[in-house]
């Protein structure tokens, strides 16, 4: 059966005063019906463009957009606009990171939702509304009836990220791209958010893009985890592949910086040193190397492709380093050691090759 | 919100209080033309200088004076007397309202319309050529001197003195014939008055909604599915022209106070052209008179525009 | 805060002296006038159209109505189309004209006593309707000297007449010296031999007859609100109800005057062929109503066209305007008491060199006025006394655009060698901040350094030059930048004496003589001047004026005049005492 979304080697470039933005730079991933996807990457990466260039929104003068979108046996990269506006708030669905701004605060948000539903339903507004409440109970909104007359500014954050959710189901989509819905939130209110959508997936068989920053997210509720870098998937794998078993510097990273609720409150979380690179200029190479621990000098030259790991037919990574220096890197990382240490434990003298491990400063 | 206005009227009283004290001490203590000399003519001698200040009661002390203008005024809504003519100066005022009202709330309605419509359309159209055009011809708009403007107008469109002769000529325009009759009348001073307040708006209306269409409700109306049209005039505009409506409001307030050169250039007998006359002339209780009503008009349109956005945005209350 | 918009204002009633501290654009705003002597320029035409209405455009309302209590140019127009006083106006004629009267005054050989005969079966208009007494004559005396109606020149020129007050009285008072003998006779009594002058007088609208079983009512209130009641006498009349009140009058907007319907051709020399006068006293700007007049119909302006709408009418419309002397001179007064011009050859030094056309320039050039050479003003009794156009024939005012040779010539008869002045003291001069005054005391500053005098010039507002500074002795104003006299009848001695007489000077402020001129024999000279009548008056000030003229106490440099525009299918006129367009005698083509 043919995947629900097929996205095929995407770029999304943005010609600027400054040069072109290489916001998305050749990504492919797919999602089947009723399945979750979680795209994880920094601020930068693309993950926001790339799902945003699905739902047409980064068409623009400046935007030359290329590859391949297939959202349920239809190419959408070069649909009209009148078809992608059909597609848009219908069979695909977005909700956004912040949900007090993403709200008109000037309407109430039962009109906000009515609009939604009646720009794909042709329904009363009768209709609209009964089934603006129906959603908006759906995801647990207390007394729905008579909250549809409030205006966004007079809920609480979790609140008004559960109307933006119903706003995006009320249209019955086979897909909802979440744009890190739960950053804005507190932490106990992220889990509820999570859980519900954990929930209407189950409910609505309804698939799910989940962009996030924070791999503690998409451990609660995705099935397949891509992990982007500097406009390109840099490792992708079933989720329990990449908490298990990572392949990439950069996916090590960013698992170390996930606060674990079963860690000591004072240790402290590891960030990936180093900022993420420019997306003009990306460094030559592979775009992670003045970052990685573990650079090698040919690292500087060689651009790596998305590669399955051998063993593991679902789970491809772009790293130029071997698959034993990875494995045992990654043991040494997971009991605990810092990345120097780790290094100097996995890297005999002899698998150091002629070539100098040489940790670039960031 | 009851409170809220009860209270702004007691402000608003207050103010206006401060206000008639203020401009009754500026033209009776600090050093003016005395009205008495001013009436006593050309010739006049010490002893009909003193006699007419007795006359006048100006010889009782300052806050007498202003106490019973004060009472005059609130007890039988009585503006007082014009010194030079004697002429009561409530029916002056009250002639020269309806003037300044028709030709004021005229050009209101003309320059917000054409500067919501050139705004969105130059905010719509960024760095067009239709853009660019319209927001450098906003700039010569705002540049041009009303008077000057309004000559050009009269030369280029009026009945009598115009190349092309479209609108009647200057001081055509009377309240007191019908407000609504020579209307036409009235089109060249509202075209004219309302040009550099249109395009003021256009340009404020275009950063607006510029600012706004990057908002992040406007990507999610993008994302529901509405057409781009809907999004600009049912989400973005929305926004962008509440702060407008303010401005709007204390524009109009402050043009109660009389819009004096289109006024003047036009011939309309306003409250702007009775108040520049009375100050010539030192005619202290048209001044106050006048001045009153541009202190209240500026005081009731900023109250109503206080109240008006406490609808147009929920998020204010009181 | 008011003197720099005045210009704009056209302000009626705004001058508070008879000095005329230049009123902006429009000179006239100061300026009333009377009867002139000299060469007219308005003629009327031989015969007017009978009927048709004209509108004349204006920015400012009269004073006031009511003739006993206007004193202004604006107010004087409607006053000598609504009312017939003793003596009236024509165009191209500069005596007085018996109106009311029968005859000139006969002056009592004593100088102490004036009678006056008055015509038959002249009427009042509605709602009076009866025939005009002596008694409505007197009683406009009596009620001008109330503070309840205000007379602005009771006191300054009818004093001399026995029980006339000093100063305005709590209601309406009878004077002793005026009496009625019969219903057409009026005897006024002197206190002092000045009959010609008070005579002389009596072309004013005091004379204009009030009904005072009508008025009296409204004389009783103070301030009286006859102004809103007038009873007209004239070929015209506002328009009004039954009861009087006057429906054609809006303050500050427009004027309706009508015909009189009880008014006799038969008793008149006035062809008044309009039949409706409209007058609209709210039109602002004075630039665009110009141009309205020029190529509109039947419209008239009223007041001076500004200075492009001039040129244009001077240039291109020529049979639709007139040019009337003003009847004044603007000078630069020289403060005799203040060295160096205490000295009388600096001061003809300074006449001598200094380039009055450029003073005339800075006040619009020469469609606004004449250069002077000497004070008594073109169409003015004397004039031609005093030396027309010519002038006194002295060599320091020859030449117009002044003549250094000269200047130098008195300088060093002063003791300054060089030629010029030497010292290095800092004079004082005052002007205003507004033009044209600020323009032409910026000349005169010019002018006096170019002498040589080291000039402080100090720009004060309008109504301030006069009453603040110029006419304060003790301010030690060296130079005053904006001074100007204008009449208020036909008779030299009011031109002259106040502002040059010694006797005048008034130390504690107030002072009229500005350059504190004080001659004893130019003094003695008007005191005999003051007594006599008729061709020997005339010569008397006349040779005053050359007199004062010899003692270069300033520098005479316009003669105004007063510029009438109207539309092309009008036929305009002006008298030299109205100035203004004179609706009596305006018809349509």
């Amino acid at each position: 059966m043919a995947p629900l979304l097929q996205v095929t080697d995407l770029r999304v470039h943005f010609h600027t005063d400054d040069g072109i933005v290489k916001a998305v730079d050749g990504i492919s991933y797919s999602v089947d019906a009723g399945q979750t996807l979680g795209i994880v990457g920094e601020s930068g990466s693309g993950k926001s463009v790339s799902s945003m260039t699905v739902m047409g929104l980064t068409r623009a003068k400046n935007a030359q957009i290329s590859g391949s979108i297939v959202f349920d046996g239809k190419e959408l990269l070069t649909a009209t606009e009148d078809e992608l506006r059909r597609v848009r708030g219908g069979p695909v669905s977005m909700i956004f990171q912040d949900p007090l701004s993403s709200l008109h605060p000037m309407y109430k948000i039962g009109k906000q939702l009515v609009e939604a539903v009646r720009t794909h339903q042709d329904v009363s507004k009768a209709r609209a509304l009964d089934r603006a409440v129906e959603m908006l109970g759906l995801v647990g909104l207390p007394e729905p009836r008579r909250r549809v007359d409030s205006y966004p500014h007079e809920f609480s954050g979790g609140m008004r990220q559960r109307v933006m959710i119903a706003m995006a189901l009320c249209n019955d989509p086979k897909l909802l791209i979440a744009d890190e819905p739960t950053t804005a939130l507190d932490v106990t209110v992220q889990a509820q958010i999570l859980d519900l959508l954990e929930r209407l997936k189950r409910e609505l068989d309804t698939a799910i893009v989940l962009i996030t920053h924070d791999l503690g997210v998409v451990a609660e509720v995705t099935d397949d985890i891509a992990v982007m870098y500097a406009g390109r998937i840099v490792e992708k794998a079933p989720k329990g592949a990449i908490f298990a078993a990572p392949e990439h510097p950069y996916t090590w990273g960013l698992l170390r910086s996930i606060p674990r609720l079963d860690s000591p409150r004072d240790e402290e979380l590891v960030p990936i040193p180093g900022r993420p690179p420019s997306l003009i200029n990306p460094p030559s190479g592979c775009s992670f190397h003045p970052r990685c621990p573990y650079v090698r000098e040919a690292h500087t030259r060689v651009d790596p492709a998305l590669e399955p790991v051998p063993g593991a037919r679902e789970h491809a990574v772009a790293c130029l380093l071997t698959g034993e220096t990875r494995q045992a890197l990654w043991a040494e990382l997971a009991s605990g050691a810092d990345p120097e240490a780790a290094k100097a434990a996995a890297t005999p003298a002899a698998a150091a090759g002629p070539g100098r491990l040489e940790e670039e400063g960031s | 919100m009851g409170t809220y206005i009860f209270r702004r009227l007691i402000w608003t009283a207050l103010l206006l209080f401060f206000v008639s004290a203020l401009t009754f001490l500026i033209f009776n203590v600090l050093p003016t033309a005395d009205p008495a000399k001013l009436r006593a003519g050309r010739n006049q001698t010490p002893e009909t200088v003193a006699a007419i200040r007795e006359q006048l009661n100006l010889d009782d002390p300052f806050l007498v004076r202003f106490f019973s203008y004060l009472g005059d005024l609130l007890f039988r809504f009585d503006f007082g007397t014009s010194v030079l003519n004697d002429e009561p100066v409530r029916p002056l005022i009250f002639e020269a309202l309806p003037n300044t009202l028709m030709l004021v709330l005229g050009a209101a309605f003309v320059w917000f319309a054409s500067g919501v419509v050139i705004g969105t359309i130059s905010a719509v159209r960024r760095g067009t050529i239709i853009d660019r055009v319209a927001m450098t011809t906003a700039l010569v708009a705002i540049s041009a001197p009303v008077y000057w403007l309004g000559l050009v107008a009269l030369y280029l469109f009026s009945s009598d003195l115009g190349v092309l002769g479209l609108f009647p000529a200057a001081g055509t325009y009377d309240a007191a014939d019908g407000i609504f009759t020579n209307i036409s009348s009235l089109f060249l001073p509202w075209l004219v008055l309302a040009a550099a307040f249109a395009a003021i708006y256009a340009r404020l209306l275009r950063s607006n909604l510029l600012e706004v269409m990057s908002e992040d409700y406007i990507r999610t109306a993008r994302a529901k599915g509405l057409k781009e049209r809907r999004v600009i005039f049912r989400h973005g505009l929305r926004s962008a022209i509440t702060p407008i409506i303010t401005v709007l409001g204390l524009d109009i307030g402050i043009l109660m106070g009389g819009a004096i050169l289109t006024e003047s250039v036009f011939g309309i007998p306003g409250i702007g052209r009775l108040s520049f006359d009375a100050i010539n002339r030192n005619d202290i209780d048209i001044v106050q008179g006048t001045t009153l009503f541009l202190a209240l008009g500026v005081c009731l349109m900023s109250l109503l525009v206080d109240v008006l956005y406490a609808f147009l945005d929920p998020r204010v209350r009181f | 805060m008011t003197n720099s918009l005045r210009a704009l204002a056209l302000g009626a009633a705004a001058a508070s002296s008879l000095f005329v501290v230049a009123c902006g654009s429009d000179d006239s705003g100061s300026s009333s006038s009377q009867s002139s002597g000299g060469a007219p320029k308005a003629e009327a035409p031989a015969e007017g159209k009978q009927g048709g209405a004209l509108q004349q455009l204006g920015a400012a309302d009269v004073d006031y109505l009511d003739p006993g209590h206007t004193y202004y140019q604006g107010g004087y127009q409607v006053a000598y189309a609504t009312h017939r006083g003793l003596y009236g106006f024509k165009p191209g004629t500069p005596e007085p004209q018996p109106d009311l009267a029968v005859a000139a005054p006969e002056i009592g050989a004593d100088n102490k006593s004036i009678t006056v005969k008055l015509r038959k079966g002249v009427k009042f208009a509605p709602p009076v309707n009866r025939e005009i007494t002596s008694k409505d004559v007197k009683y406009a005396f009596d009620r001008a000297f109330s503070v309840n109606v205000g007379g602005q020149y009771a006191t300054a020129f009818f004093s001399s007449i026995e029980g006339a007050p000093k100063k305005l009285t709590k209601g309406v008072k009878s004077i002793s010296g005026i009496t009625t003998p019969d219903d057409q006779t009026l005897v006024f009594k002197l206190t002092s031999p000045e009959a010609p002058g008070v005579a002389a007088a009596l072309v004013m609208p005091i004379t204009m007859p009030v009904p005072e079983e009508y008025a009296k009512e409204f004389d009783a209130k103070s301030p009286s609100t006859y102004n809103k009641h007038v009873v007209a006498s004239g070929p015209y009349m506002v328009a009004n109800d039954a009861e009087g009140n006057l429906t054609g009058y809006k303050a500050g907007k427009s004027i309706k005057l009508v015909r009189n319907p009880n008014w006799d051709k038969a008793t008149d020399f006035k062809p008044a062929y309009l039949d409706e006068i409209n007058m609209k006293t709210n039109v602002a700007d004075a630039s665009v109503a110009a141009q309205q007049v020029l190529k509109g119909q039947g419209m008239a302006l009223d007041t001076n066209p500004p200075a492009a709408e001039l040129k244009l009418a001077v240039t291109q419309f020529k049979d639709q305007f007139v040019q009337v002397p003003s009847g004044g001179y603007r000078y630069f007064p020289l403060n005799t008491t203040i060295k160096p011009f205490d000295d009388l050859n600096v001061r003809k030094a300074v006449l001598a060199g200094f380039d009055r056309e450029a003073a005339l320039k800075a006040r619009g050039g020469k469609f606004t006025g004449d250069i002077a050479n000497h004070f008594l003003p073109p169409g003015f009794p004397g004039f031609e006394e005093a030396g027309g156009a010519e002038g006194a024939g002295v060599d320091f005012l020859a030449n117009p655009r002044g003549d250094m040779a000269v200047a130098a010539k008195y300088m060093k008869a002063a003791g300054f060698k060089s030629g010029k002045y030497e010292g290095d003291e800092e004079l004082l001069m005052i002007g205003a901040t507004a033009d044209p005054v600020k323009a032409q005391s910026e000349v005169a500053k010019a002018q006096l350094e170019k002498l040589g005098f080291k000039i402080k010039l100090r720009l004060v507002p309008q109504d301030a030059v006069y009453t603040e500074y110029c006419q304060v002795p003790k301010k030690k104003v060296a130079v005053c930048g904006g001074a100007g006299w204008f009449k208020d009848f036909q008779d030299p001695q009011s031109m002259l004496e106040p502002t040059f007489k010694g006797e005048n000077i008034t130390l504690d402020g107030g002072n009229n003589n500005l350059p504190q001129l004080d001659d004893p024999k130019i003094d003695a000279a008007m005191d005999k001047a003051a007594t006599l009548q008729g061709e020997e008056r005339l010569k008397a000030y006349g040779e005053i004026d050359k007199m004062i003229v010899e003692q270069a106490p300033a520098v005479p440099f316009v003669w105004d005049k007063q510029t009438n525009i109207w539309s092309k299918n009008v036929a305009g006129a002006a008298n030299d005492y109205g100035v203004l367009l004179d609706f009596n005698f305006t018809s349509l083509k």
